[in-house]
Formats: C-alpha cells, structure tokens, sequence
C-alpha cells in the first residue's frame, strides 16, 4: 500500500511536470513562430539574429523582461494589480490539467492514465477555468487606473461573456453526442470511422465544431478578436500599465490559453489523443519490430497517441497564427452581432438539430 | 441636403464571409510557404546589405573642398537665405592673405557653418542656390544621433570626405 | 523718409550746392509773369525750372522709376563719364547724357527707346567685361546698381572670351582702417574722386594710369584721411570700396531698415538703422535737405557700437552689500525712495542727450514724486561745451563741437545748465544716454546712475557711493524728438526693440508713481 501511493505519487508529479513542460515549454517556440510566421506571411524576414534562425529570440526577450523595472502604477491598488496577472497564467494551466494526452501507459505493472487530473466532470471543470479568464481582464483594467485599460476591460469581459454562451452551447450539443463529462469517453467515442472520414465530432457536428472554434478565438482575446488589447485604439487595452515580468506571465497565459483552448477543441471535435488515421499500422509495425508484448504495445500507443494529441495542438496553434495575420480586428459592433445575432442562434438551432438527431439514432 | 448613403449591398456569398476569408487565408498561406520554404522577401538584411539609391538622393549635406583640403564656401550666405527651414547658420569672416590661393575667389570665408539636420528638411535648396557647389546632398541617410546636439554639424564635419554623393 | 515734422522759423541757409530740389515746379499765378519752360518725356510734357538737366526734371516728376546712372551723384558736380544714362533727344544726332544735358523748351526727349535701351545694354556689357561677378562675396550684393542695372538693362551673355583683369595688388587693399578697396570689381565711375575733390575738399583719392589698368589710389602715404569715408561706401554703386566695419558681417537682404537720428552730435543726421534679430548693424544717412544732405560722418555713423556694446547696463541694478546686482524695476525704485526720502539735498542733473519729451517730464515728474524741492539743470560737458553758446561746426560739412543731440531742446525746456559743472548735494540723480559728460563731484557723493551706461563708466565710480542704475533706452530704441545746433525739431520713432530689461524714462516714471 505505502509503495503504492509512493508510485501514484511520483507519477502523479511525472505527468505535472510534463504537462508543465509541455505547455510552458511550448510558449517561447510560439513566441518565436508568431514572429517570424508573421515576417514570413508578410515577406519579411523576421527575428534571425539571436541564435541560430532566431530561435534564441525570446530568450532574449526573457532577459529583457526580467531587467526591466518593476513598476506599479501610483494610484493604483495594488493587490487586485498584482493577481491579475497570477490569474492569468493560473487559470489556462490548471484547465490543461484535466485534458487527457494519451489513453493509458503500464509502467511497472501498474496502469498510468495520461491525464493529470481524472474526473468524470472534466469538462465542466475546463469550462470553469476557462470562465476564470474572464476575471484578470477586468482586474488589470480597473486595477491599473487607467482609461485606456478599463476600456480594453470593458471590452474584454463584454466579449467574453458574449461569446462563452455560444461555445457553452456548442459544447452542450457536443456533450448530447457523448452523453459524458469525461473527457477520456468522449475520446473512445471518437474512435472508429464514418465511412472514409474518422469519426470525429467534427465530422458528426460540423456546424458545432466551428461555432466552438470561432468562440475560442474570441475567450483567448486572438485577432480578429483582441479589441481587450486593440492596440490601434487603446494602446495596449488592459495590460497597457504592465512592464516587465508582469507583462510577460499576461504574454505566456495568452499562449498558455492558446495551447488549452487547442486541446479542447482536439479532444472535443478531432479526436483527442486518438490515433491519427493510418498510425494504427504504424504502431503494430514499430511492436512488431522491436518484437515488444502487450506491455510493450499498449506504451507504444500510449506514445503514438501523445505524438497525435501533440500534432492536433501543433495544427490549431499553427491556424491561430495564421489566422491573425490574416484577418484584421472586428469592430465592436460587429463583434457583438457576430456574436449575439449570428453564432448564439445557430447554436441553439445547432443544438435543436443535433439534440433531434442523436433521439433518432439511439432509438 | 441630407446624407447619402453609399454602403452597397452584400451578395449572400459576401455576407456569409467564409468564402472571403479562406481567400485571404490562401493568400498568406502562399506567402508563408515562398518564406519559409524558398526564402522570398521583399525585405533585405539592412545593415549588411543596402538598397541602391538614386543619385538624385537627398540625404545629409557635405561641403566640397579643394585639394588643399579648403572648404569652396565662400559664406556668401545664399544657401541660408533660400533654406526655408532655417537650419543653415553661417559667420562669416575673412581669409587669411597666406590661406588665399586662389586670389579673389576665396577672400571671403565661413568661419562656422552650422546644419541642424533636425530642423532641415533636405529639400536641396540649398545645393540649388550655392553659386560655388559648396555645399551639396549626399547620398547618406543614416543620421540617428543619440542627443540633439550631435544632430548639429559643424564645418569639419561637413567637410568629410566625399566620392560624388558616398562616403568614401 | 523724412522725420523732420516741425521747423524754426528761421530756415538754415543750405550753403552745400548738393541739395536737389526735388518739388514739383508749378506756374507763377501772376498772369504777368513769363510762361515756364515746358520739356516732353516719353509722350509727357512737363514744366522745369530753367537750368534743370533731363535727368533732374526726370527726377522731378518720377519718370519712371529713374534713369539708371553711375556717375551721377545728386551731391556731386556732374561728371557724364559712364554713359549709362544716356537718352534719346529728337534731332540730336546722338544720344544724349540726360545728366549733363540741361533741358530746353520744346526739347522731346525718349528715356526707353530701342535706341536707348540697346545703348544701356552695351554699356552693361562693356562694364561687366572685367567686372568680377563675386558677388557671392561681395558685401555689396543685395543693394548694388550694377547688379540691379544688369538685371533690367544688361545683356544676359556676354561676348568677352578674354581673361578678366585683376588687380592682384588691390584685391583687398585698405585704404584706411575704415574702408577696403577690391579695385576688381570698380567700374570707374569716378564718385569717389569727385567726393573727396568737390565734398570735403581733402583731395585723397585720384586715379591712375587709364584704360583698362585705370586704378583708384590714394594720394597720400596715410591712406584716405577724412571724416567721412563712409559715405563713399554707402553711394559707389559696385562693391569696390566696402566699410571694413561691415565687411562680412551680413547680407544687405537680411536687413531691417528703419529711419531714426544718428546723436553723436548736435547737428542730428537722418540716418537709417540697418538691423536683423534687433541687432544693430550699421548706419547709413538718409538724405535730407536741411540737416545732412545725403551724408554723414564717420564718428556718427560708428556711434552705434556704444549701444551694441556688451558691457551696457540693460537691467536695473541695485546695491546691496557695496555691489550691484540686478533686480527689477520695483525693487530698484522702492529702494532708491528710501534713499532719497531721507536725503538732505538732491539734484537732478539732466545731460544734454536727453530728449525734449524726457527733459520735461523728469523735470516736472521727479520732484513731486520724491515729494521734494529737487534742484534740476542740464549738463553737456563734451569737448568742453556747455551750453548751445558754445557750440560751432568743426569743419565745412557736418561735423558739430557739441557732442550731444539735444542741447537747445534741453535748454528750451527752461533748465539751466549746471553750476561750474559740478554736483553739489547729497544725492545726485545722473540722468544721462551714453553721449553727455559726467559732471565733476567729490569723492564721497552719492548717485543714482539713469540712462545708458557702460560698466566702464560705473567703474569710475566708487562702488558704494552708487545707490542704483536705472537702465534706459539709446535713441534708436526709443521715442522722442530732438532740436539740434541749427533749431530743427527732429521726432523719431523706436528702430529696433530693445530686448533687455531697460525701460523708457516715460515707463520708469510710471513704475515710480504707483509706489507712493
């Protein structure tokens, strides 16, 4: 029993530092990718000089940032001032916890689910912390005391409270397709295909799948949806009074949200850790090989299946960045009609159809 | 009077605004892949490499000299009188017997000749008014100072050496 | 151009033959009297009083905008040597010299005729043949006939492939401390000669040689020797002789030009003050009749460097601890009234470059605001004058013994001039603007210093005997009148701003009278 929890525990502290790895780890290279993708869609050429093609470029920015002066605003308060960003960068990362990034590995016998945090709840407890971005938006702009910020708060929050309803109800018609919470069965229900197509929410749910990816776009403030920020209008919106390491946890939590945001939508509508089509033989052909046992097989998936998750991510963080340099910034009405006039009654009519549907099929 | 309303209408297929964005997507997509695969910009690596100006460039003054190394200005003052910025100052002063080579043409001679690069706005009037082609734009465009003084030039550095309008 | 607004009755006798009477003529009322003579120009026919020339009956009635002219001088004898004023008279053979020609009854004359105008451009043609075209460096550049006459008349091109000339000995060559003569750019026309020969009669200058290596050359060892060198800068009509005073220092077309009167003596010369950013740099006479005629002298014209000096006191300045510091106007005054309240005795002692206006109101202001039987006189005290009684001229032109402007104004104010020139109380109020003497005093009289002085001037007093310097305004700077050695009253206005701290009399008496 003692060895046990003793084995639970360092697994446990494993897969934390994995996931710490993997998703801080990620925002320096998207850092970088944002920039020179950029340069590069607009024919540039980008940050090359730090490091061998630049790659050494945020770490640059890091030493910047980490010599900077502190600095908090005069009039401002100061508490609400400082958890804003804490907020930030806590709420995405806690999210990422619950979303799994492989079925299962057996190390010493024993089963290791590959997800931080297993509970049947899983998504509403993404959602929860997802809601939580709302708050240091509106903490950094009215704490900063600033018109430029607590315009960009206003925005902010406005905005994401507009859009959260349309991907909550996306996401409803989603959970009547799987009937679960868990993020693991929403993942198995996907395996399989749908013809030539797998059998991806996406494909089941279209209309559904892209209400929700337009709606993150909005919930992670990316263009065309960052009127928070709005530079050409507001400065900087909300973090305009942020300098140094403080502007950077609120420049690491939007690419930690990114990197959520992206797993989401992956397990949710394209899979999750599911296979990729066509890996399945890839992956008996690498046991068969090596000549591995069920063991040895089943962590073979448990890799393939981590490298597919990875992938997905990689794919929708790679559409994030092109779609901000291609699309320019919504006006505010235009946002709010998007929002209010056009996604939120297609989801509900979404959700009528679906809700229909899956009736239909299961009887 | 009243207002005239000049929006247009939408087509469906305008308004449905996917179309239109996926174009806009494909167009990035094609300039992503010519940078990252094939290396195509527009820009080049600037202070390595330089863009080829025209000789008709305007950039930061020069007086010419002769090859005593003597300045051809002659303080005559015209390029201060056209310069409609003000930033030529000139005082004038006359040239010593043993300094005067040239006889009558140089008995006059700018004892400080100042540019304030930051008020000018290299309209080359001045190059235009100088009956003697003292002074003169160069091709030199790279003028960051890092005070506002520096930005004032006085006679020697006017007077560097140029090749035609480069640095030599 | 004129600033003479009121006259004595008695008018000066103008005994210089330079004056052009520049009125029109009009016809004797009296139907008895002989019809004047009448002369046609381009197409008009005007009256002239007989003897004129063409071109003094030209001038009379603005014929254009003149006839060009290097030769001439209206204050010179005529010499008809440059040929450019030639015009075209109906049955005279050839072109006439409008300045030498006197016009005749019935006389039709053409100023701008082909035949004319094709004469001028040769004649600018001949003249720029050796001329040097420097102008760049030319002082003259700007306000010089020559390149104002090529513009209008001269050909354009030219057809001298020849070398130029040069005088290489006489590029710059000083012909005194004052003047510099490039004999390059001299077009011979022999103005100055005749200055010196016919105006101060001093005979310095004379040509030599002829042709082309004709040279202007002073005929003495010395150099030009007169006092009024300047004017032959200020009317050669090319760049050849140039006031080394001026040499270099600004271009004729950033000059301001504004008339005032020149107060380095008392015969008040018209001048015009030549400044940029209301910095002084020249004077040059302006012409009137009655006073100066088209001159002045050299002393005059560099009087204005006492007002540009550096040293010149342009804040009030109070004592404190024996020295002065400079303060405001406020401070100074309510300071000096305690002063003054407590004193015994005080005097006001006026000096002879006061204006009218400035005399009278410090003599009728000063006491009663001091609230005190005031003694007030005058004090002239240069080249030992006293009083207008002294005054005579020092020589056949301009030149005057009183070295102040206003002596007769100041004593037209009922002043009297001061007692064995010597202050005599324990304060004395110097009111003074750089031009009158100091008077004598004893070693431990006490002043208040008001006017223009130089820090020079304070250092000839001990330092704790002076209570305050109240900065005033030179003549330039101000408003006011003058009379001078002949009675003419003479009003003039501000030709530059003063930019430092120093106010009118009229101003600090203002101050003065809200403090009680």
């Amino acid at each position: 029993m003692e060895n046990s929890l003793m084995f639970d525990l360092s697994m446990m502290m494993a897969k934390i530092v994995v996931i710490l790895i993997g998703t801080l780890g990620v925002v320096p290279v998207m850092v970088w990718f944002e920039r020179r993708g950029a340069a590069w869609m607009q024919r540039r050429v980008g940050p090359n000089r730090v490091g061998p093609f630049g790659l050494l470029q945020p770490l640059a920015d890091v030493v910047k940032f980490i010599f900077k002066e502190t600095f908090i605003p005069k009039e401002a308060n100061k508490f609400y001032y400082l958890m804003a960003p804490i907020i930030a960068l806590i709420a995405p990362l806690c999210a990422v916890a619950v979303i799994p990034f492989g079925s299962k590995a057996i190390i010493n016998g024993q089963e290791v689910v590959l997800q931080v945090a297993q509970m049947d709840t899983g998504v509403i407890f993404i959602l929860a912390f997802a809601g939580l971005e709302v708050y240091p938006v509106i903490l950094a702009g009215w704490a900063s005391r600033n018109k430029y910020s607590v315009l960009g708060a206003l925005r902010g929050s406005s905005q994401i409270v507009s859009y959260e309803i349309s991907m909550g109800i996306a996401l409803l018609s989603m959970l009547v397709v799987y009937g679960s919470f868990n993020p693991h069965e929403m993942v198995s229900w996907q395996q399989g295909s749908l013809g030539f197509l797998p059998r991806w929410g996406a494909f089941v749910n279209p209309i559904g799948a892209l209400i929700f990816w337009i709606s993150i776009f909005a919930e992670t403030n990316r263009l065309p949806f960052d009127l928070a920020e709005g530079e050409s209008e507001i400065v900087a919106g909300y973090h305009l009074e942020y300098g140094g390491m403080k502007f950077a946890a609120f420049f690491m939590a939007e690419y930690v949200a990114m990197i959520m945001a992206s797993g989401l939508l992956a397990t949710l509508f394209f899979g999750g850790y599911g296979l990729l089509p066509g890996m399945e033989h890839l992956v008996s052909m690498v046991a068969n090989h090596f000549g591995f046992g069920d063991v040895g097989l089943q962590n073979t998936k448990a890799a393939f299946e981590f490298i597919s998750f990875a992938t997905k991510i990689a794919f929708f963080m790679f559409l994030f960045v092109w779609i901000r340099w291609t699309l320019p910034r919504f006006r505010f009405d235009q946002l709010m009609d998007l929002g209010w006039k056009i996604l939120f009654p297609i989801s509900l009519i979404n959700l009528v159809v679906v809700t229909i549907g899956v009736y239909y099929f299961n009887s | 009077m009243g207002t005239i309303n000049v929006s247009k209408k939408y087509t469906a297929k305008e308004k449905a605004y996917l179309p239109a964005i996926l174009i806009g997507m494909k167009i990035t997509m094609k300039r992503f892949i010519q940078g990252f695969l094939f290396r195509k910009h527009d820009t080049i690596m600037y202070p390595e490499k330089k863009r080829d100006y025209s000789d008709r460039f305007r950039g930061m003054h020069f007086i010419s000299v002769d090859k005593n190394k003597t300045e051809n200005c002659t303080a005559c003052y015209l390029c201060e009188t056209i310069c409609p910025a003000e930033c030529i100052h000139i005082v004038a002063d006359e040239r010593d017997e043993e300094h005067n080579p040239y006889g009558v043409k140089k008995e006059k001679k700018p004892v400080s000749f100042d540019i304030d690069a930051l008020r000018c706005c290299f309209c080359g009037f001045c190059e235009e008014a100088c009956p003697k082609d003292a002074i003169k734009l160069s091709g030199n465009y790279e003028l960051a100072v890092s005070s506002r003084e520096e930005a004032i030039y006085d006679l020697d550095h006017l007077k560097r050496d140029m090749n035609g309008r480069r640095e030599k | 151009m004129s600033n003479i607004t009121e006259f004595d009755i008695k008018k000066p006798k103008v005994d210089l033959n330079y004056a052009s009477d520049k009125k029109p003529v009009h016809s004797d009322p009296n139907p008895e009297a002989k019809p004047l003579p009448k002369v046609t120009i381009d197409g008009k026919t005007y009256d002239f009083k007989p003897g004129d020339t063409i071109m003094q009956v030209a001038e009379r009635y603005k014929v254009h905008e003149e006839i060009p002219r290097y030769c001439y001088h209206p204050g010179m004898p005529i010499a008809g040597t440059c040929r450019m004023c030639t015009v075209e008279v109906e049955k005279a053979p050839k072109l006439m010299t409008s300045c030498s020609t006197p016009a005749a009854d019935g006389m039709v004359v053409h100023t701008r005729s082909d035949k004319v105008m094709k004469s001028r451009t040769g004649v600018m043609e001949f003249l720029l043949t050796n001329h040097p075209l420097d102008c760049p460096v030319c002082d003259k550049a700007g306000e010089c006939e020559l390149q104002d006459y090529n513009y209008e008349y001269g050909p354009g091109t030219s057809n001298f492939k020849e070398e130029k000339r040069v005088f290489e000995h006489a590029t710059t060559k000083k012909l005194s401390d004052k003047v510099t003569l490039n004999m390059n750019r001299c077009v011979h026309c022999e103005r100055c000669v005749r200055f010196t020969d016919d105006v101060t009669k001093t005979n310095d200058l004379v040509m030599v040689n002829r042709g082309w290596h004709k040279e202007l050359e002073a005929t003495t060892e010395a150099g030009l020797t007169n006092e009024y060198q300047g004017c032959l800068t200020d009317f050669c009509p090319v760049g050849a002789l140039t006031w080394n005073d001026f040499r270099f220092k600004k271009r004729s077309w950033f000059l301001n030009r504004k008339p005032s009167l020149c107060d380095g003596c008392s015969k008040g010369c018209n001048i015009e003050v030549h400044s940029d950013s209301e910095i002084v740099y020249r004077y040059v006479p302006i012409y009137n009749e009655l006073v100066n005629g088209h001159w002045m002298c050299d002393a005059g014209r560099s009087s204005y460097t006492s007002y540009t000096n550096p040293l010149r006191v342009i804040a009030p300045l109070m004592k404190h601890n024996d020295a002065l510091h400079s303060t405001s106007i406020q401070t100074l005054l309510t300071d000096l009234q305690v002063h003054l309240k407590n004193a015994a005795s005080i005097q006001l002692v006026v000096g002879t470059d006061a204006t009218r206006e400035e005399a009278a109101l410090l003599k009728e202001k000063v006491p009663t605001i001091i609230g005190k039987n005031i003694a007030v006189s005058y004090f002239n005290g240069t080249n030992g004058v006293q009083t207008s009684a002294d005054d005579k001229k020092l020589d056949e032109l301009l030149k005057m013994k009183d070295l102040t402007p206003n002596t007769k104004g100041v004593e037209e104010q009922g002043l009297s001039p001061l007692a064995n020139g010597e202050v005599n109380a324990d304060i004395a109020i110097l009111f003074r603007n750089g031009r009158a003497g100091i008077p004598k005093m004893k070693a431990d009289q006490k002043v208040v210093l008001w006017g223009i002085w130089s820090q020079d001037e304070l250092k000839s007093f001990p330092s704790k005997n002076i209570l305050g310097v109240i900065a005033g305004l030179a003549t330039i700077e101000k408003e006011g009148s003058y009379k001078n050695a002949d009675g003419i009253v003479q009003k003039f206005h501000p030709a530059i701003t003063h930019k430092g701290g120093a106010l009118s009399a009229h101003q600090v008496v203002g101050v003065w009278k809200t403090l009680n």
